[in-house]
């Protein structure tokens, strides 16, 4: 009985502490922001309230708020995942595009056959998830064989695919001959995706990955081998965890997530290869996965719901811009504060990782 | 008025956290006399030098020097008052050379480099103390009884009065230590005065004109040399404590007559692998170990001991020979493989590669096992029910102190952790255990413990292969003791040949 | 003639970026903090300093504007590492993060949008008599006064760790900071400058990008540069006479590729841009055995 209570009460204060560190976190940042859009002449309690109601007040607040968290949920698991063993992916930009690219250019290629929805789209998600989980095993395997700090190697892969995402876009055999920017023609219907009251049935490949991300981690061999490596590479070598292995498995692992939500992006949002994709939106998710996984310190748990907070906060952005000409930089900075604050308020208070 | 004390604690009081590691100690030390500090593992000692060095801040307590207050912050304070150290684990820069870490630091000249003058600066001080090394390897290539010198050098060259030496025969054999005296003496005559910090009685007797004896954080006495007696320091030092110990302060073990058995458990045939760092690796070595028998194995740090022990338990570090486990040759077998054939291993750094710092004692004891039938599950899952049942029932047998098995084991103190290490490697039935420097900075009751239950697997018929850079444990729990220097195994001693000074001149090439 | 002079006189220029950048990185990673944020202080400093530059009208104040922000970012990133022990890269990843957000916002603040771009204050050239004259030697002569800069930092910092006991003493932390601070050695103290003079000098090569070479900012105006230096400072296994070679290959190949790109008909552009990101990963592949790293990169120190 005792020791059900200890670890009754060891839980509870690690709840009491994880919600104060996000508590004052959230209170330094937004009483910062606030004082600097006081400065700038707009009015404080309009902006919160817009910041963060949009995505509540509305339907179809809500409905982009879910078309925001899906692809999020899948880049913060890209980074996520090798994080588990101190390694930082900054791919997920390049691996989410490589896999939209090569969704893309495949749609568009076998599009002629007329195949059929129930195999187009199962073919098409595989395509998006090897191609994304080639493009981040690559950078695993430079760590690997090359010691190739991934922090590196994954940048210089996302300016890479950007390029070669511009390519498709223009080149003739995938170009939109009507289209002034660079956006392939759109994707047969074959392979595309719709929308359930405004919900994209992407969300069913986002629960899908969340079930598969827990059991994978949790259960499963190559999870605790993960872990273990996470938590100490020496000794989990010196009792025969091959690292090398396991670091091209997690980046891997992280490109596949990644490239799914590439290959959704294409299929269900845009239809085809848009250029805005590649510049905007990417790097977007891209950034913010990054920022969504500091917020739950790499914990691959806590990913569904910070994604879904974090993407409230991008509507509300979003909304601010609209509606009171407040530049979406605003909102983008407050979020990297609040993450850096996050970051520095836990380690004082949780210096050892909170357990 | 001259104080006929160079340096005075007084009151000094240090906590870690929730563990006070000195409580309310006053020492003083007189000039021109070897002092020494003696205490078990963990009593306090290197803490209250590091306070007097700078490195540590004291929660309560005033440092005199001279008879003067004085307040020390940093290195910078007490190099400046004449206080040099030398610390247990080696503070040179591996990639300078010994000339280069000596002048480190010095306050003239910071925009140059004067590297002749200072060099015939040092010449001198190693000439006045009959101290010689390369002066222009880098430091990372040498031996670590070389750079001990070097770093005595360094603190001599800032001028120190009073020099601090943190468990100086770490990494010495016997004769080096008379070396290391005799330098000690010369010292002394100069002027200098030496605090010589140990947890072997034997060194405290032949070295220290008087001894502090720290125990849990707390001064038990200090005496002179007439009255030092080891039952004296003995009591001092484990005071209710009712072990016996040797004259190096270990627990003295009952090694009944050895019942080998006929073939032995593991056959290491010529086998060479590459050297780590400065290491030359291991060249040609053969040897067996047998059921029933503890065989250890002699080193100085450097000397072919650590690719000894990853090569048992990671053959695919051999560049040449074969390791047979039961007649089976392992050459060609995984980590996992060679865990699965009834091998089990302890490494010697307990925190940078045998735990799973912030992992859960649970998650610890899987490891290394994570691949058994009992707990991979469908070549896909693990059982994470067996795995409890095996961390509990290594909890219960080791007696380690904790609530459950949920905690995380960077919270356990070093002789727990260790006892969990232990244990791991007996979730299994072990026909060959691999152990390198098990007791290494635990407290004595626990390696008491470590100890019997080393005895205890070669009594039931189990094989023991104990790597250890101390000689004096060797000599207590080993049934034969092989000595490797340089790569290569220089001869081995029957229990009944044990003979430390021997012993030690091989371990050193002699 | 006219081509090889031009060529040389547009690396140098580029060199000048990549150069401080990577110098910046190793100054600080050479006492163990491995500042990555590079890319987000060259976008804020281009921002602030351009900005500055031009309503000031004084180059200058622009480049110290920028040296500035860039020791800010350094300070920032010294302290929370050192007092609250936070991972260099996490926090150089949010204060690239930072850096890109407050350049497009402070631009889009106090520009805006408008029809033409503003234009920055002049840079002043050195010129030498009669060498200017030279073909070819003129390309390497006829620059501006933030190259000759460039050749002054990496001077002085050789000269700094080969040459002085305070540079032996910086090289230890780097190596082993516990070494250094039981000689005496104030290992915090020499973090921080490193670290805020180190990201000065990448504020300077910042501002350098609108001021110097394209005379206005525009949003990604860095194009991963500061990514590109991290690579260098890497390979060039932290040293600065290894750093400015370094500098020059990649500003070599960065402006051999846009020749490339407009000369080339057959092969798609995009191939061409790819280059200099190619490059980086497929030298540190051929350089893999002779990269050195400083031991302690990384790792916050503490005594206890």
């Amino acid at each position: 009985m005792k020791k059900k209570n200890i670890i009754q009460k060891d839980l509870g204060t690690k709840l009491l502490r994880s919600l104060s560190v996000y508590g004052l976190a959230l209170l330094i940042a937004f009483g910062l922001i606030s004082i600097i859009i006081a400065l700038l002449g707009f009015s404080v309690p309009e902006a919160l309230k817009t910041l963060v109601t949009t995505s509540f007040k509305s339907a179809f607040g809500f409905q982009e708020t879910i078309k925001k968290t899906i692809p999020l949920i899948f880049t913060t698991y890209a980074f996520t995942i090798p994080f588990m063993i101190k390694f930082f992916n900054i791919g997920a930009w390049g691996q989410m595009l490589f896999g939209g690219t090569a969704v893309a250019a495949v749609g568009l290629l076998i599009g002629n056959f007329g195949l059929p929805s129930f195999i187009m789209i199962p073919l098409l998600v595989v395509v998006g998830i090897s191609a994304g989980g080639l493009w981040g095993w690559f950078a695993g395997f430079l760590k690997a064989k090359y010691d190739i700090n991934p922090i590196i190697s994954t940048i210089m892969l996302n300016f890479v695919a950007v390029l070669f995402v511009n390519f498709i876009a223009t080149s003739p055999t995938f170009k939109d001959p009507l289209e002034g920017h660079p956006i392939t023609r759109p994707l047969p219907s074959s392979a595309t995706l719709g929308f359930f009251h405004g919900i994209p049935y992407s969300i069913i490949f986002a629960i899908l990955a969340i079930i598969f991300v827990y059991i994978l981690l949790k259960k499963t061999k190559l999870g605790y081998e993960i872990t273990s490596v996470g938590y100490n590479l020496h000794s989990s070598q010196t009792y025969g965890i091959n690292f090398q292995k396991t670091i091209m498995l997690t980046f891997l692992l992280g490109g596949a997530l990644a490239g799914l939500g590439g290959a959704l992006e294409v299929m269900n949002i845009h239809g085809k290869l848009i250029e805005g994709f590649a510049k905007t939106s990417g790097a977007q998710y891209g950034v913010f996965g990054i920022l969504t996984s500091l917020v739950v310190a790499g914990s691959p748990t806590g990913v569904p719901i910070a994604a879904f907070f974090m993407a409230v906060l991008l509507v509300g952005a979003d909304a601010l811009q609209r509606t009171m000409q407040i530049p979406v930089e605003m909102v983008f900075l407050s979020q990297a504060l609040i993450v850096l604050l996050i970051v520095i308020i836990r380690k004082k208070f949780e210096p050892n990782g909170g357990k | 008025m001259e104080n006929k004390n160079l340096v005075e604690l007084k009151n000094v009081r240090k906590a870690f956290g929730k563990v006070i590691a000195l409580d309310n100690v006053t020492f003083t030390a007189a000039k021109g006399e070897i002092h020494g500090l003696l205490g078990e593992n963990g009593a306090g000692k290197s803490t209250l030098m590091n306070i007097l060095y700078g490195l540590y801040s004291p929660d309560k307590g005033e440092i005199y020097i001279d008879g003067k207050k004085v307040r020390i912050s940093s290195p910078f304070d007490s190099i400046k008052l004449g206080i040099g150290m030398v610390h247990q684990i080696s503070t040179l820069v591996p990639e300078f050379t010994a000339v280069e870490n000596i002048i480190l630091g010095t306050p003239e000249d910071k925009f140059k480099l004067p590297i002749k003058e200072e060099r015939k600066k040092i010449k001198k001080i190693m000439k006045e103390l009959e101290l010689t090394f390369p002066l222009d390897v880098k430091t990372k290539e040498l031996p670590a009884g070389v750079k001990q010198k070097i770093e005595i050098i360094r603190a001599l060259h800032k001028k120190a009065k009073l020099l601090i030496l943190d468990e100086p025969t770490t990494s010495l054999v016997e004769s080096e230590f008379r070396q290391l005296l005799k330098s000690l003496r010369v010292l002394v005559k100069k002027g200098v005065t030496v605090i010589f910090i140990t947890h072997k009685i034997k060194e405290i007797m032949e070295a220290c004109d008087s001894v502090t004896v720290l125990r849990r954080g707390k001064v038990q006495d200090t005496i002179n040399k007439e009255q030092m007696t080891k039952e004296k320091l003995v009591k001092l030092m484990f005071m209710e404590k009712d072990i016996k110990v040797t004259e190096s302060a270990l627990p003295k073990v009952e090694l009944p007559p050895a019942k080998r058995s006929k073939k032995p458990v593991c056959v290491v045939k010529n086998i060479e692998v590459k050297g780590k760092e400065k290491s030359k690796g291991l060249k040609n070595i053969s040897f067996e170990v047998y059921g029933g028998e503890i065989l250890g194995v002699a080193s100085v740090s450097g000397n072919g001991e650590k690719e000894l022990a990853s090569v048992m338990i990671n053959p695919s570090l051999l560049s040449n020979g074969d390791i047979l486990v039961n007649d089976e040759s392992i050459k060609r077998l995984s980590t996992l493989s060679v865990f699965n054939k009834g091998v089990a291993y302890t490494p010697e750094d307990r925190i940078k590669e045998g735990i799973l710092n912030d992992g859960s004692i649970k998650e610890n004891v899987l490891l290394g096992h994570h691949t058994e039938k009992r707990f991979f599950k469908k070549n896909l899952f693990i059982d994470w029910d067996e795995a409890t049942k095996a961390a509990k029932k290594t909890i219960k047998d080791y007696n380690v102190a904790t609530p459950n098995e949920e905690l995380a084991i960077r919270r356990l103190s070093g002789g727990n952790i260790q006892k969990v290490i232990m244990g791991r490697a007996f979730v299994n039935p072990t026909n060959l255990l691999i152990t390198h420097n098990p007791t290494s900075g635990l407290d004595v009751l626990t390696v008491e413990f470590i100890f019997n239950k080393l005895v205890e697997t070669r009594n039931n018929g189990g094989a023991v292969l104990c790597i250890n850079e101390d000689l004096d444990e060797l000599m207590i729990i080993s049934d034969r003791i092989a000595v490797l220097h340089n790569g290569e195994l220089k001869g081995i001693f029957q229990r009944s040949e044990f003979d430390k000074y021997k012993i030690g001149l091989l371990m050193i090439g002699g | 003639m006219t081509f090889i002079t031009s060529f040389i006189s547009q690396t140098m220029v580029y060199a000048t970026v990549y150069t401080l950048t990577s110098l910046g990185i190793i100054l600080g990673g050479r006492t163990g903090i491995f500042n990555i944020s590079a890319e987000g202080i060259l976008l804020a400093s281009a921002s602030t300093g351009f900005v500055t530059a031009y309503l000031t009208g004084n180059w200058l104040i622009g480049f110290i504007a920028g040296a500035l922000i860039g020791a800010a970012f350094g300070f920032i990133l010294a302290f929370t590492h050192e007092t609250f022990k936070v991972n260099q890269f996490i926090l150089g990843i949010i204060l690239v993060i930072f850096g890109s957000g407050l350049s497009d916002l402070l631009y889009k603040i106090i520009v805006g949008v408008r029809l033409s771009a503003p234009q920055a204050p002049h840079v002043p050239t050195v010129t030498i008599p009669f060498l200017s004259k030279i073909p070819v030697i003129s390309g390497i002569l006829n620059q501006d006064v933030i190259v000759y800069f460039m050749y002054f930092a990496v001077i002085i910092s050789y000269w700094f760790y080969y040459k002085t006991k305070i540079g032996l003493e910086t090289k230890a932390i780097g190596e082993n900071p516990k070494a250094a601070d039981v000689v005496g050695v104030n290992v915090k103290r020499r973090r921080y400058l490193a670290t805020i003079i180190g990201s000065a000098l990448i504020g300077v090569a910042g501002a350098y990008l609108p001021i110097a070479i394209t005379g206005t900012y525009s949003p990604d105006i860095s194009a991963g540069r500061g990514f590109m230096a991290i690579g260098i400072a890497i390979f060039a296994s932290w040293k600065p006479q290894r750093a400015i070679l370094g500098g020059f290959l990649f500003a070599g190949i960065e402006v051999i590729a846009f020749q490339l790109e407009l000369i080339s008909a057959n092969i798609p552009y995009q191939f061409f841009l790819m280059l200099p990101f190619v490059s980086v990963l497929i030298i540190m592949m051929i350089f893999k055995k002779q990269i050195e790293f400083p031991a302690s990169v990384g790792k916050p120190y503490s005594r206890e």
